[in-house]
């Protein structure tokens, strides 16, 4: 692939720190390629992006995403591997919040995300841990594309133990960043790319957030663009939901109570799972009527239903093979809600 | 005039012969050893100087020489000292009797004459037997131990002057009886009863199917759930120890001197816990004198590793051969020892560092990242050899009127009895003695599958994210619970209980 010396110049461009200083040297000259002579280190860069399979959209490019044009202040370049359609998809929904995700959030995630996915839409999301993960991970489990934005150079994963799954999204959907190649995470640029995600996507949905999450300003910037901030409420005790109930009395955040506010306010039709009936026998139903409660330990199941244990790893097994009841941590069984 | 009295010395817990060669010479009054004695062989000439004085003999005032025959093998150990010190009482014709040639001599000498315990009686009786030997003296302190060999000879003693009597014919004096074995294995002694554990049903009847299947356990749980309590019933339900098998862990406790010489025998299975510091010669064996390990000293019993994640990552990974094979080698400078480990690996951890992951009524502290990097700690290779994974939780069961029965350790034994001996006629003429111990090929022949079992297996594998490495474990597992079941064939029942023993292999760790 070649490219233009207009180009060239905006991958130079890149390499500098600080959004307002590239900015300034943009808007200084008419045209890029006008800022520099030399591009020995565009083509140096370019040979290192050709190696590892990754290339550029430049804003001064015909496919560079109209939703990113938009904002006050766009990328300049975005450096991807995958498939570059989806940066103009009207399918995209961002969904982030808190890295250390609690139980709560994983539950809505499970329930959420392939709710989302049914109805079309494609998760857009920031590749962190915790909800990020669950996120894209969940895409990837049902097949759909996704779109991870990170804040570093493409030849490089963060957080590492993600590295398989930038790997895999890169070959089904789509990994972008601002930043050029050996770019390391730094801290300021998590804010920046943040910008990205909520411009790209038709709306930010957000599970759970303590209150110093970086997905506020995921939050914030959805506002400011002018895309819907859906957020969960969540116990007021809870360290985890801090900031999105905060975003809720600040922004009116649309309280979300089932996956259909999201669907529907972004003008999806929703499509319910299909729902199969299952009969099932004496002993499982007497299980499911005992867990209807909450989540209980084996041992707790085990007095209440007196059955031997043999039996009645059997049932639980067959509940969880059904869909119907699934393990947590610590041995204890909760049924699946079926929002 | 040259003696020649023999002794036997150790190499892990086999045995060679080592012939002692005393001469006295003319020239100045000396002492010398030869044959690569180490310094505590060295030293036995005082002990043996004083011993022969104190018990009132005569001490050549000559150049004695001592070789230890064979003389490129180096030797170690105190138990030489009643060899010589015999040697330099016949050289100097203080006994004038031949019957001396007959007997492996063992013991060590105290200044005033008198005869103190060694270590290794028992592999060292047994090695001399294999080579034909069958009269023995050695200390009476070690008496207990020798006495459970039978068809053999064994004369001990507590002082030298006693020997001396007996080897001149002065004193006639009877040979050991032997022990019976049975009479003191009944006596069951264990200070720990599995009525005492306190709800945990499920893991109960966890460690009932591990121990049945003589498969590996890993316990994960909170601080204070009593993991710690739960292992140390697992030998309580362990089918007692054969003979052979007390033999085979005496043998190993004799050598690294910790047997108690009151009982001679080992007669409940080892329970070892080294602690998260021990280091990978402690675990597996070494040191100068090469000695047993955590592990060969946990043989035939149960190894359990308290707060799994804690030990080194290096000392966990060794522990991947003796698991497969159930040997330990130990590699020193000059020889290399195999000594055998064929134990139960109990383990405990807990869910997380802060150890309230999961947890219904405490706040998890920890970031994913110190979560993923303390499960991580255990490799792949090593979770491989876990067949079962459970996890347990601190639940109140106060309020629970009990409908599952609190059952004594004998209650499960007798069950766990059962299964084995199913085992042990399916395994008959094969290496396998469990279910764990089952080849692939053996896998494929008595795990086969119905079409249900088939189907369910498959279905878990796809609707619980089980991992594929879990497959083999899990039939493992289910053979062992059909065994319990006493059922020929495993039926899918079994299969689903097996799947809910494989914690580790959920990806909610993630």
């Amino acid at each position: 692939m070649t490219y233009s010396n207009d180009q060239k110049a905006l991958i130079m461009l890149s390499t500098l720190e600080g959004y307002n200083l590239r900015r300034k040297r943009f808007e200084s000259v008419d045209r890029p390629c006008e800022l520099y002579d030399d591009y020995t280190v565009a083509d140096n860069m370019i040979a290192k992006m050709e190696k590892s399979g990754v290339k550029v959209i430049t804003i001064i490019d015909e496919d560079y995403p109209e939703s990113l044009k938009e904002i006050y202040d766009p990328p300049y370049t975005l450096y991807y591997q995958g498939d570059k359609s989806l940066l103009c998809s009207k399918d995209l929904l961002a969904v982030v919040g808190t890295r250390r995700v609690s139980a709560y959030g994983k539950n809505i995630m499970q329930n959420f995300a392939p709710a989302f996915i049914r109805s079309g839409f494609k998760i857009i999301s920031g590749l962190a841990r915790g909800v990020d993960s669950i996120g894209h991970k969940i895409s990837l489990e049902n097949n759909s594309p996704t779109v991870a934005v990170v804040a570093n150079g493409l030849d490089i994963c963060y957080p590492p133990e993600n590295a398989d799954m930038q790997r895999r999204i890169a070959q089904t959907g789509l990994v972008i960043s601002e930043y050029p190649m050996g770019a390391k995470p730094l801290q300021f640029h998590f804010p920046e790319r943040n910008r990205i995600i909520s411009a790209l996507s038709q709306g930010v949905f957000i599970p759970e957030a303590g209150d110093r999450s970086g997905s506020l300003i995921t939050a914030d910037y959805a506002i400011e663009q002018g895309r819907e901030l859906f957020v969960v409420l969540g116990s007021i005790f809870s360290q985890q939901s801090v900031g999105c109930n905060k975003k809720i009395r600040e922004l009116q955040a649309i309280i979300t109570l089932t996956p259909e506010d999201v669907i529907d306010v972004l003008g999806k039709t929703v499509r319910k799972n299909d729902a199969k009936i299952i009969q099932l026998d004496f002993a499982s139903q007497a299980i499911i009527d005992i867990l209807k409660d909450g989540a209980l330990h084996f041992d707790e199941i085990l007095q209440k239903s007196s059955m031997n244990i043999a039996d009645l790893s059997g049932i639980l097994t067959q509940l969880e093979i059904l869909g119907l009841i699934r393990k947590l941590q610590g041995n204890n069984f909760e049924i699946i809600p079926l929002i | 005039m040259l003696a020649k009295t023999k002794s036997y010395a150790l190499n892990g817990v086999e045995g060679y012969e080592v012939a002692i060669e005393v001469d006295l010479n003319a020239g100045l009054p000396a002492y010398d050893t030869v044959g690569l004695a180490d310094t505590a062989i060295k030293e036995s000439k005082e002990r043996v100087r004083s011993a022969i004085k104190n018990s009132l003999f005569t001490y050549p005032i000559r150049k004695i020489t001592i070789n230890l025959a064979p003389a490129d093998t180096k030797k170690e150990g105190s138990h030489f000292d009643l060899a010589i010190a015999l040697g330099i009482l016949i050289a100097n014709e203080e006994i004038e009797s031949d019957s001396y040639k007959d007997y492996i001599i063992l013991g060590e000498l105290s200044l005033d004459g008198s005869i103190n315990s060694i270590r290794g009686v028992m592999p060292l009786i047994i090695s001399a037997i294999q080579n034909g030997h069958s009269k023995f003296i050695i200390p009476s302190k070690n008496a207990k131990e020798a006495s459970y060999i039978s068809g053999i000879e064994v004369y001990a003693f507590d002082k030298l002057a006693q020997v001396v009597d007996f080897l001149t014919g002065k004193n006639e004096v009877q040979p050991l009886k032997t022990s019976e074995f049975v009479s003191i294995a009944n006596s069951n002694k264990y200070s720990v009863d599995f009525s005492e554990v306190k709800g945990q049903y499920v893991a109960k009847r966890a460690l009932e199917i591990a121990v049945a299947g003589g498969h590996n356990v890993l316990m994960i749980g909170p601080p204070g759930a009593g993991k710690t309590m739960m292992a140390k019933c697992v030998p309580t339900i362990m089918p007692d120890m054969t003979f052979e098998e007390a033999i085979e862990v005496t043998k190993i406790h004799s050598v690294a001197g910790i047997l108690d010489d009151s009982v001679g025998i080992v007669v409940n299975r080892p329970f070892r816990t080294p602690h998260h510091t021990a280091t990978v010669p402690a675990l597996m064996g070494g040191g100068a004198n090469a000695r047993p390990g955590e592990i060969s000293l946990a043989h035939n019993g149960v190894l359990f590793l308290d707060e799994m994640p804690e030990y080194q990552r290096r000392t966990l990974e060794t522990l991947r051969q003796p698991l497969e094979d159930g040997t330990a080698v130990v590699s020193r400078a000059k020889r290399t020892l195999e000594y055998p480990a064929r134990f139960m690996l109990v383990a405990s951890m807990n869910p997380c560092p802060c150890g309230n992951l999961g947890s219904k009524t405490q706040q998890c502290k920890c970031t994913p990242s110190e979560i993923h990097r303390y499960i991580s700690k255990l490799s792949g290779p090593l979770l491989d050899r876990i067949d079962l994974q459970i996890e347990v939780d601190s639940i109140s069961y106060d309020d629970f009127r009990s409908s599952v029965p609190n059952e004594s350790s004998e209650a499960v034994k007798s069950r766990v009895e059962k299964a084995r001996a199913i085992q042990r006629k399916r395994y008959a003429g094969s290496k396998t003695k469990t279910n764990d111990e089952m080849t692939n090929a053996q896998v494929k022949t008595y795990c086969a599958l119905d079409k249900t079992g088939e189907s369910l297996l498959k279905n878990a594998f796809t609707k619980l994210n089980l991992t594929a490495r879990a497959s083999t474990r899990v039939l493992k597992v289910a053979r062992t619970i059909a065994d319990l079941d006493a059922s020929e064939n495993i039926l899918s029942k079994h299969v689903a209980e097996a799947i809910q023993y494989r914690s580790l292999d959920r990806k909610y760790w993630d």
